[in-house]
């Protein structure tokens, strides 16, 4: 028994497809282990759809390798102050300067600036914060200013602030960063310009030209951050200060129009999509395999049923089905499992069922049952071991069936919103009109993941063929 | 009068499907408290005609109230409403399938409609003609090559063959459609990439019917590349099943040429099992052109259940998943009698 099953894996290794499909399972085992690992257990709720953790990301950016292929491109940078570049006391109060450089050569603006704070803390009066930028061109514009708030009536200090989530400016699309900048153009070039023009698009005026007033030419060089923090006490603190030049590409497989970063939604979908299609193929083939030997061995009345209900299921086409039933119990993961494992195990029991039937007549079972094995003995010890690698290969080929038609659920917008899975990922591309925009990085990469985790499965079940049916093996 | 007798037992063995699913959607929806809200919406519905039409003929508002109040209780007793939904069954069973829902709720038909009967009904034969071109063509090209390879066992073709069909069982038909719109419509620009008609339609007929023919191209070829595959494999191994037997060898020992034993003594025989596995793909088929359909904006009935998922129409989506049963139960009795035709052993029993 034992060299048989060594000179089985020897044939299952031998063939092309189950080399490939071993190996690329094994990656896709690990990565869903690091994944299962490093991922909080209520990703969807907390990170995944929550637009607040998605705002410093840039939207709808393509990956960054793209750029090789000679497009423009601004880096996404982000810019964290923690300790000041230098400190200046003026009476009783204190300046705290924060700087940074950097060198700006792309000839398209960012796509949006962001400002935030985090954790202050102060004790007399409120501190003031400012946002400066030194220029290629030698002039210093204010971008931003802000009193950070008042104590409210009857709070006692230290006062603390921004310490459960950090304050975060949009410096884009923020009013008084226009009426700042529309008062700079005014005193230097005399040109009356009004908000409603450069609102939203703030980060065009500070990147650009400002000689032509078209903002359409992007001023390269060195800028430099001057951030101002002014406090009125000494033991005043901020813990950190953000900046955030948004980019027009980002990380390795880009992100989504709410900024979402691609690859963090693509890798959580590995456990879950191996999840769904092992689970459900599992608990499907034993189902199956149980009432198929069942109904095989004991015939009579138990038989008659068991085929019945089989040959109705099995009939009953499942996509619409499993649309109507998830629409209305809503959307849930499980439900969807524990439906497919209904309309999926009759089809395995009708084939079981006529195996059973050839074993039957076997002079084996014959000798066992003239022993006086019980027929529970019988079923478990002498037909299931013959069925084992059959079964075993139905296990295997139904997995992607079952990663598929989540896919397709989640495609026609009946996904588990808790739970991000590639089918979601695809379907949120193709609703924004993702296939007609162009955002190729959007849906090219979840469906390609599909395919590949299906065709694991699909090679693994062809290599396994031969070994299960030593019949193919002469041809 | 054996053949009848087989076609009755077939038939009713696919009726007891039907009528499984029905039973199915009315006890969820009842169940679910579904059924409530669809009738109550049906009465509201009806009451607000008839007060449009009394408030012509009677004045007085109280006596109005009143008219209005009387027909609400009839209506409530009519439908069941006093009832828990249970009592209701054999009537909601009648109405769905009757296709007597009510109104959509936003959806409407093409020409302005908002009875769930006219919007489903409307959209069934747009989707008939891409199911059947569809499966049509499959199994010609799957007849074709799956005998072609049978022939030539460890070929460079037949293995091909086989990955070939490994990739198009893991390729979801959805994917492959959005694939082939950013390749053929976007990209190379030869060929349109969503809806029946070009905006504005053609009014000449034959300038329509080869419009229709060209929008048809891409989500036809989705569907023909997913099951073509799987469906060439099956073929070849039915046939190599078959091509082992004793009979192929005495056909063969008595000299008949290599064509004639295939067609004579083997597709002959492997007829009635390949059209079994024709039947056991159909319900993948219907759920591929539900997708196929919602990627290219193709106005059938798949596509409705796409948009009725975005209203959260529930009538909508009863009325479809009772239309998708049906269409696959009768295209599996025409399947059914095509077995029977070809296989004689159940002609002559």
């Amino acid at each position: 028994m034992n060299n048989n099953s060594r000179e089985n894996l020897q044939e299952f290794f031998s063939s092309g497809s189950g080399k490939i499909g071993s190996v690329l399972l094994v990656i896709f085992i690990l990565i869903s282990v690091f994944v299962v690992f490093t991922y909080p257990l209520n990703f969807g709720t907390t990170v995944w759809s929550n637009p607040a953790y998605w705002s410093d990301y840039p939207k709808s950016a393509p990956p960054t390798w793209t750029n090789i292929f000679g497009n423009d491109n601004v880096d996404h940078q982000i810019i964290d102050f923690t300790t000041p570049a230098d400190t200046v006391s003026i009476s009783n109060r204190e300046v705290r300067t924060y700087t940074h450089r950097f060198t700006y050569d792309s000839n398209i603006s960012p796509t949006f600036l962001s400002l935030s704070l985090y954790d202050v803390v102060y004790h007399d009066r409120p501190p003031t914060i400012s946002l400066s930028i030194l220029r290629p061109d030698n002039e210093e514009i204010l971008i931003y200013r802000e009193i950070i708030s008042p104590p409210r009536p009857g709070e006692d200090g230290p006062y603390v602030r921004y310490s459960d989530s950090p304050f975060r400016i949009n410096l884009s699309g923020d009013k008084s960063v226009s009426s700042n900048l529309v008062g700079y153009i005014r005193d230097n070039s005399n040109e009356q310009i009004s908000i409603n023009e450069i609102i939203g698009s703030n980060e065009k005026v500070i990147f650009s030209n400002l000689d032509s007033l078209q903002f359409d030419e992007i001023l390269t060089g060195e800028y430099e951050l001057i951030v101002r923090f002014t406090v009125n006490n000494e033991n005043d603190s901020i813990s950190k200060i953000r900046f955030v030049l948004g980019g027009s590409s980002y990380g390795l497989l880009g992100t989504d129009s709410l900024g979402r970063n691609l690859s963090v939604g693509l890798l959580f979908g590995f456990p879950i999509a191996l999840l769904i299609g092992l689970t459900t193929s599992t608990i499907t083939t034993f189902i199956g395999t149980t009432m198929g030997i069942i109904s095989g061995y004991t015939g009579g009345r138990t038989d008659t049923i068991i085929q019945r209900l089989s040959d109705t299921l099995s009939n009953i086409p499942l996509l619409p089905i499993l649309l109507f039933l998830i629409f209305v119990f809503g959307p849930q993961l499980w439900l969807v499992m524990t439906i497919l494992v209904l309309f999926g195990w009759p089809g395995l029991t009708i084939i079981i069922r006529s195996m059973v039937l050839q074993i039957n007549s076997s002079q084996s079972i014959e000798a066992a049952k003239s022993l006086g094995a019980s027929k529970w003995r019988i079923m478990y010890r002498h037909i299931f071991p013959q069925l084992a690698p059959f079964i075993f290969a139905q296990l295997v080929f139904f997995t992607p069936a079952a990663i598929l038609a989540e896919a397709s659920l989640s495609f026609l917008g009946l996904g588990d919103p808790s739970i991000p899975t590639w089918g979601q990922i695809l379907e949120n591309g193709f609703r924004t009109g993702g296939v007609y925009i162009g955002y190729w990085w959007w849906i090219l990469p979840p469906g390609l993941l599909i395919v590949i985790t299906a065709m694991i499965f699909v090679f693994i079940a062809l290599a396994l063929e031969p070994v299960v049916n030593p019949k193919l093996k002469k041809m | 009068m054996s053949l009848l007798q087989t076609l009755i037992v077939r038939g009713l063995s696919l009726l007891v499907v039907l009528i499984t699913v029905l039973f199915l959607c009315v006890i969820v929806l009842g169940a679910t408290g579904y059924s409530d809200r669809l009738l109550t919406a049906t009465v509201s519905e009806e009451l607000r005609g008839l007060r449009q039409s009394l408030s012509q003929n009677i004045r007085d508002p109280n006596e109005l109230e009143q008219v209005i109040e009387d027909r609400r209780e009839q209506l409530i007793e009519f439908y069941g409403l006093d009832q828990p939904w249970y009592y209701r069954l054999p009537d909601m069973v009648f109405r769905i399938l009757t296709l007597d829902l009510g109104e959509a709720r936003t959806l409407r038909s093409f020409s302005g409609s908002n009875s769930v009967s006219d919007i489903v009904l409307e959209r069934l034969p747009n989707t008939i003609i891409l199911i059947t071109s569809a499966t049509i063509i499959t199994s010609v090209i799957g007849l074709y090559v799956g005998v072609k390879i049978a022939t030539q066992v460890g070929s460079r073709l037949e293995r091909s063959v086989s990955y070939f069909s490994a990739i198009s069982y893991a390729l979801p038909a959805w994917w492959l459609g959005i694939i082939f719109i950013i390749l053929f419509a976007f990209q190379l620009r030869i060929l349109p990439s969503s809806g029946m008609f070009s905006v504005p339609p053609p009014t000449e007929p034959l300038a329509r019917f080869l419009d229709r023919l060209v929008h048809a191209i891409l989500p036809v070829f989705t569907l023909v590349i997913v099951s073509v595959g799987s469906w060439s494999y099956a073929v070849r191994t039915m046939v190599l099943n078959i091509s082992q037997e004793d009979f192929v060898n005495v056909a063969r020992a008595k000299g008949l040429s290599e064509n004639l034993v295939m067609r004579r003594h083997i597709i002959r025989v492997a007829a009635p099992p390949i059209v079994t596995s024709l039947i056991l793909g159909l319900t993948g088929s219907l759920g591929g052109a539900i997708l196929t359909e919602t990627v290219f904006g193709w106005p059938g009935m798949g596509r409705l259940y796409y948009e009725a998922i975005l209203a959260a129409d529930e009538s909508v989506i009863v009325a479809l998943t009772f239309m998708f049963t049906l269409l696959y139960v009768v295209a599996r009795f025409i399947l059914e009698i095509l077995y029977i035709v070809l296989d004689p052993r159940v002609r002559y029993k």
